[in-house]
């Protein structure tokens, strides 16, 4: 490559001495996209050899400063030639990990061993009852039964993979809210299963109040 | 002295015209005593750009005597502070200009008194194209997101800047610098000037560095024109980026133009474009690209 100033894998994947692994990696992806044959950027501006070069200490460079051991090894050559001063460090980038998604309460099993209970308490309690013998149900009635039962809107959406904005429009009577017709009265099959009641009762006695 | 701004690019249809045109008119708009040049000789067509009429004196008047000096074939244009010379009635063999005569044409825009002077230049990097380049130290590079254009590109400033080594170091020298690159590096496909600097650092050091400084003066800049909405929007800096880690040149990118259907419908109603479609975004993105030239910050500008 030509150009000014020292030409050592750091300057050729344009990051600074203490980059982290992650910036690393991505400088390459650029760099390498950059000069990658089919680049717009650079179309035509190197003879094939020349680029199939530049690529080749680009893939050097990336594959050693991305390794720990190779790395400290390059930096202590860097040091030896004065580049470099010694006793530098570099953020290693150790994020923790957190879960994205709780499969202990969207696992299968758990699911159905949720439901069971809420089955249970369904069949127990008097207001549930009650609000089951109703005709025609409303969102507010469903969102009654909701909290007797005591089960976040979040947890449904996260157990029947519905978006949380349909359930919660269901409940609200939002009706422009609401997704076309079919999707409305699966949607309500599987919140209404998910609480342990009866799905095909939830499903006609609110779809009735809409069609009226 | 004027500042001179030569507007190339390499590709014919990448917009050279449309946006001297309408550049000069932003320029105008904010007082600049503007003169638009068509200096595409032998394909002139600026004054339809902003709208004028078949005018009657045009830059080749110039060169026949018909006029003793060139502020005479200058025309007024219904837009204030904003002048053009045409080429509408030049010639038709005046594409293939005797050196003399480009000369002639050079040194009588140098002592034009303006405060901006945009050369509309043609495709190609003939030598009457890129002699234009060589009376400026800035210069603006018109390029199209497209590789045939960004092809033309590289190969115009190439040449624009081997043009000015030879320049300096007059033919004979420059013949024997060539022969040395070529034998040093056979299958380039173009003359590095980055190369042709280094060669001349290793003959002559004292001389070599004379030269980096003379062409790291130059401000030359780069726009993209005609970018639609999937290009990538980067492609401008990239550009930029190789040249001069590549090249060792200095370019600057400006700004980017939006890709419009409407231009064409402008150039055919013979109406400028920024006049017509004030508020529409290529229009909007001429305003940082004055900046650019101008040099100007907004604060600058909003007190004048």
């Amino acid at each position: 490559m030509n150009g000014p100033g020292d030409q050592n894998f750091y300057y050729l994947l344009e990051v600074a001495f203490n980059a982290s692994p992650f910036e690393i990696h991505h400088a390459y992806q650029e760099m390498y996209q950059l000069y990658a044959e089919g680049s717009l950027a650079t179309y035509s501006f190197f003879p094939r050899k020349e680029r199939e070069e530049i690529l080749a200490k680009l893939n050097e460079a990336y594959s050693t400063l991305i390794d720990e051991k190779k790395r400290s090894h390059y930096d202590q050559l860097l040091v030896e030639r004065g580049i470099l001063e010694e006793g530098r460090q570099y953020y290693r980038n150790q994020k923790t990990w957190s879960l994205m998604y709780d499969s202990k309460r969207t696992n299968t099993d758990t699911a159905l061993s949720v439901r069971n209970e809420l089955k249970a308490i369904v069949s127990s309690n008097r207001v549930i009852q009650e609000i089951l013998t109703h005709d025609v149900l409303s969102g507010k009635d469903l969102k009654r039964i909701r909290d007797e039962l005591g089960v976040s809107l979040e947890m449904i959406a996260e157990m029947v993979k519905v978006r949380i904005v349909f359930l919660r429009a269901i409940e609200e009577d939002q009706f422009e809210k609401m997704p076309s017709r079919m999707f409305l009265k699966s949607f309500l099959r599987a919140y209404a299963q998910c609480m342990g009641l009866d799905a095909n009762i939830v499903a006609s006695h609110y779809l009735k109040r809409i069609e009226e | 002295m004027p500042h001179i701004w030569p507007i190339g690019g390499g590709k014919g249809g990448t917009g050279k015209s449309f946006l001297t045109g309408n550049i000069g008119i932003l320029l105008a708009r904010q007082g600049f005593k503007t003169l638009l040049i068509d200096a595409d000789l032998g394909a002139p067509n600026l004054h339809t750009i902003i709208g004028l009429p078949y005018p009657m004196i045009s830059l080749s008047d110039f060169l026949n005597k018909k006029v003793t000096t060139i502020q005479e074939t200058v025309l007024e244009i219904p837009i204030p502070n904003l002048f053009l010379i045409s080429g509408a009635r030049n010639k038709l063999d005046i594409a293939n200009l005797a050196y003399a005569q480009k000369m002639k044409i050079l040194r009588a825009i140098l002592r034009l008194d303006y405060d901006y002077i945009l050369l509309d230049l043609g495709a190609g990097t003939s030598f009457n194209t890129i002699d234009f380049f060589t009376i400026s130290d800035s210069g603006i590079f018109v390029c199209t997101p497209e590789p045939t254009s960004i092809e033309n590109t590289y190969r115009l400033i190439c040449s624009v800047y081997v043009r000015k080594i030879r320049q300096v170091l007059k033919i004979d020298r420059f013949r024997n610098l060539a022969t040395e690159a070529e034998t040093r590096n056979p299958d380039a496909v173009i003359h590095n000037p980055e190369t042709l600097l280094n060669i001349l650092k290793d003959i002559n050091p004292e001389e070599g560095r004379m030269f980096e400084r003379i062409l790291r003066a130059f401000q030359f800049k780069l726009v993209i024109n005609q970018v639609r909405r999937q290009d990538n929007p980067k492609i401008g800096a990239l550009i930029c980026k190789i040249i001069e880690k590549h090249l060792g040149l200095k370019i600057q990118f400006i700004g980017k133009v939006s890709f419009d259907e409407r231009v064409h419908e402008t150039v055919c109603k013979k109406e400028p474009f920024i006049d017509k479609y004030r508020y529409f975004q290529a229009t909007l993105d001429l305003e940082p690209i004055v900046k650019g030239i101008t040099g100007m910050t907004d604060q600058q500008a909003v007190a004048l």
